[in-house]
């Protein structure tokens, strides 16, 4: 869950004078004063890290990767995936607008017709080393059939030629993308174009 | 003679490896840690020796060999020779400096009289200010001999905000030696041996701004416009690499612990521990007999005056790492419109009480 709660925030007076008072031009009390507030810090995250401080609250806010993982949010835009139908076949019907709109020209498609007349993609390639993950795609696809996974890791690879995905190394299933599809029927249907 | 001469080689034995060996490598670990825990961070501890990970002390002895193991390149159409020379400038007068610092007392050991301090100089202080203006030389070489714009600049900044922050703080000690009768740092150490005697007490102007002239000609935060990292790439040593680049990194360091020194010998009581003196430390160290009494006290005052520096490197980089870095014009105009004046009426006023009360 992203974002403060309305209720605990407080409106906070800004001083909007520019000129400092004499005691703020003395620099030293100014000095001391901010010395003090990272010494506060400096001391109680020593003592943190002999005694861990009690209940939900770090103190450390550093992510020990790779051991602890940071929670993403569904507005995260990771790695483009296709999503399959139960039957394990794209949603993708072909139609190329995700080709047209990609601003990086990443994806490559060859459509085709199956045995029921209906269209699907013969080949699906997304370069992965031109993908900017911008979202473009997603958001222009009429059948929900590519989305933003959260997924980041194992991106890079040694040959360039490895980073071209095919349309089997892009398939999910529609369950592993629910939140993805939520979130974007949600922030989709807001625009009014 | 002999008793004299291993005296000597001791001391510079003691004081080279605590320096070299202990503060310069355990420097670069707490100022990456002391910066991680005053930011709410863990800072770097993955180094590790077969799974023991030192809670990222290692990382010195990894910078270390990676340090060695790097290209060391002259840029073309640099000037060879004082690119090669200006770390020796900048790294010499701060191992050196360390010299006239005293870091104990003096005792009578086994019959013979040891003063811990390397050289016990008449003009200490001035020595420190000599050898400090030296460490200029190394800044500007580097800046001019790297053909380079921002070695240039960087080296034009450190020239101009190095002598400035020496005039002051030449004025700011004068306050001390009037107080102290003496240039000697030895006698400056052995009149603080009473608690309401230290220098603090007597001169708090002296001390904030002696403390703030140190720190400018350091270079460190919040006056570090000659290495603005973010700025200028990397300043004055933007074109090091390898070993001359850890030498200034290292005089940096080594600087800081000899400010540490100065400013414990001059205003916190060099080696003294507050509200005990030397005759209390002697009879309760009795029992080892009279020679083993005076080791142990010596060892008690060395402690004492380390424990005081380890507490101004910690300050210094508390300071580093509260304070944002200063702008070029207020750093001159900080130095010679308000250090500066306040240094001389301290030296008015310091003048004043001396004749009137202390004779």
């Amino acid at each position: 869950m992203v974002g403060v709660p309305l209720a605990t925030l407080k409106p906070k007076r800004v001083r909007k004078n520019i000129e400092l008072t004499l005691w703020e031009k003395l620099y030293v009390f100014e000095v001391l004063r901010g010395l003090f507030i990272t010494t506060k810090h400096f001391v109680s995250n020593m003592i943190g890290f002999v005694i861990p401080p009690k209940g939900e609250k770090r103190s450390i806010f550093t992510v020990y990767y790779p051991e602890e993982k940071v929670t993403l949010p569904p507005a995260y835009r990771g790695r483009p995936v296709l999503v399959a139908r139960e039957d394990g076949t794209a949603k993708c019907v072909a139609c190329g607008l995700c080709e047209k709109i990609c601003p990086a020209c990443a994806i490559a498609i060859v459509g085709g017709e199956t045995a029921n007349e209906e269209r699907y993609p013969v080949k699906y390639t997304l370069d992965m080393s031109r993908c900017v993950y911008c979202g473009y795609c997603e958001e222009v696809c009429p059948k929900e059939a590519i989305v933003m996974s959260s997924e980041y890791e194992g991106l890079a690879q040694r040959d360039r030629r490895n980073m071209l995905y095919p349309k089997e190394k892009l398939l999910r299933s529609e369950e592993n993308v629910k939140g993805r599809i939520e979130y974007i029927r949600r922030i989709y249907s807001k625009c009014s174009y | 003679m002999l008793a004299d001469l291993i005296e000597s080689i001791a001391k510079i034995v003691f004081i080279f490896s605590v320096n070299l060996g202990f503060f310069a490598p355990v420097l670069g670990w707490v100022e990456r840690k002391q910066s991680a825990v005053m930011q709410d961070r863990i800072g770097a501890n993955r180094a590790d020796i077969f799974g023991y990970t030192a809670i990222g002390l290692f990382h010195s002895i990894a910078d270390a060999i990676k340090v060695l193991c790097k290209e060391d390149f002259i840029p073309t159409g640099a000037n060879r020779f004082f690119h090669t020379v200006a770390p020796f400038v900048s790294l010499v007068p701060a191992i050196a400096t360390f010299s006239v610092i005293p870091f104990g007392g003096s005792y009578t050991l086994f019959g013979h009289n040891v003063h811990l301090v390397i050289a016990d100089l008449d003009v200490g202080i001035l020595f420190i200010f000599a050898l400090a203006s030296l460490s200029t030389y190394g800044v500007v070489l580097a800046g001019w001999s790297s053909r380079s714009n921002w070695s240039l600049l960087g080296g034009l900044r450190a020239s101009g905000q190095m002598l400035s922050y020496e005039v002051a703080m030449g004025l700011t000690i004068i306050g001390v030696i009037m107080v102290y009768g003496s240039l000697k740092l030895t006698d400056i150490g052995a009149m603080q041996a009473d608690f309401f005697r230290w220098g603090i007490f007597m001169q708090p102007l002296g001390f904030i701004l002696f403390l703030a002239c140190a720190i400018a000609e350091n270079k460190r935060a919040p006056f570090d416009v000659p290495e603005a990292e973010s700025e200028l790439v990397a300043g004055y040593f933007t074109e090091y690499s390898g070993l001359k680049f850890v030498m200034f990194w290292m005089g940096e360091f080594l600087e800081i612990v000899t400010i540490g020194g100065i400013v414990t010998t001059l205003f916190f009581g060099a080696w003294h521990l507050p509200f005990v003196t030397d005759q209390m430390l002697l009879s309760f160290f009795q029992f080892a007999g009279p020679n083993g009494a005076v080791i142990l006290a010596m060892l008690v005052n060395i402690a004492t005056f380390f424990a005081k520096v380890v507490f101004f490197i910690w300050l210094q980089m508390a300071i580093r790492w509260t304070l944002p870095r200063f702008r070029y014009d207020q750093i001159m105009r900080l130095c010679w419109k308000m250090i500066l004046p306040l240094a001389l009426i301290n030296i008015l006023i310091t003048g004043l009480v001396v004749l009137l009360w202390i004779k």
